[in-house]
């Protein structure tokens, strides 16, 4: 075992209060939730490709960046007017 | 255990250390613009921490410049979307975005006139 692994496993569990935080609370702390877990979930995808020594999936966590990004750009402008 | 092989430890641990504490202070700290603050440090001190932590590991290879991208696009992702999210969160409570003329905005200044 890896520290890269150990690294991984560490971050998956740092997602437990993330899911918490996005299961209670009004609509905007609970989004405040999902950021939290989306920039876990990036730093996780990169310890775990490295663990694994797949260097190539560090794309998955370049794609999940994006992604939480415009995510939660989008989340942000329908709370703020439509929900 | 050489001196790299450390370093990587070092700076892996203070990057998790770093998420943990963030993490946990999200979701129990009370109101929600306390809890906007612990976003940052994430995408700024551990994504930073974790991206040294790697080109120690690999030096500067395919890996390290991933990861260098990943770090740009946090580090833009904290800017942004911190500000987005606490523009929604006042236009939700508010109606409006900028302030009043009577407004008490807390901390130094007190009421902007």
């Amino acid at each position: 075992m890896n520290v890269w692994l150990i690294a991984s496993g560490v971050l998956l569990l740092a997602l437990l209060p993330c899911g918490i935080a996005a299961f209670r609370g009004s609509p905007m702390e609970r989004l405040l939730g999902l950021e939290m877990a989306g920039i876990v979930e990036v730093m996780f995808l990169v310890t775990f490709a490295l663990a694994i020594h797949r260097e190539n999936f560090v794309d998955l966590a370049l794609a999940m960046a994006l992604l939480t990004f415009g995510g939660g750009l989008v989340f942000a402008r329908f709370l703020e007017r439509w929900l | 255990m050489s001196a790299a092989e450390w370093a990587i430890d070092v700076l892996l641990l203070a990057s998790l250390a770093v998420t943990v504490f963030s993490c946990i202070g999200l979701t129990f700290v009370k109101g929600f613009f306390n809890r906007l603050h612990y976003l940052a440090p994430v995408s700024s001190v551990s994504i930073t921490l974790l991206l040294a932590a790697v080109i120690v590991h690999r030096g500067w290879g395919q890996a390290a410049i991933k990861v260098f991208l990943v770090w740009f696009v946090l580090l833009l992702n904290n800017a942004v979307l911190t500000h987005a999210t606490a523009r929604a969160a006042r236009v939700r409570e508010l109606g409006h975005w900028t302030p009043d003329p009577n407004e008490k905005i807390p901390g130094a200044g007190g009421n902007r006139e």
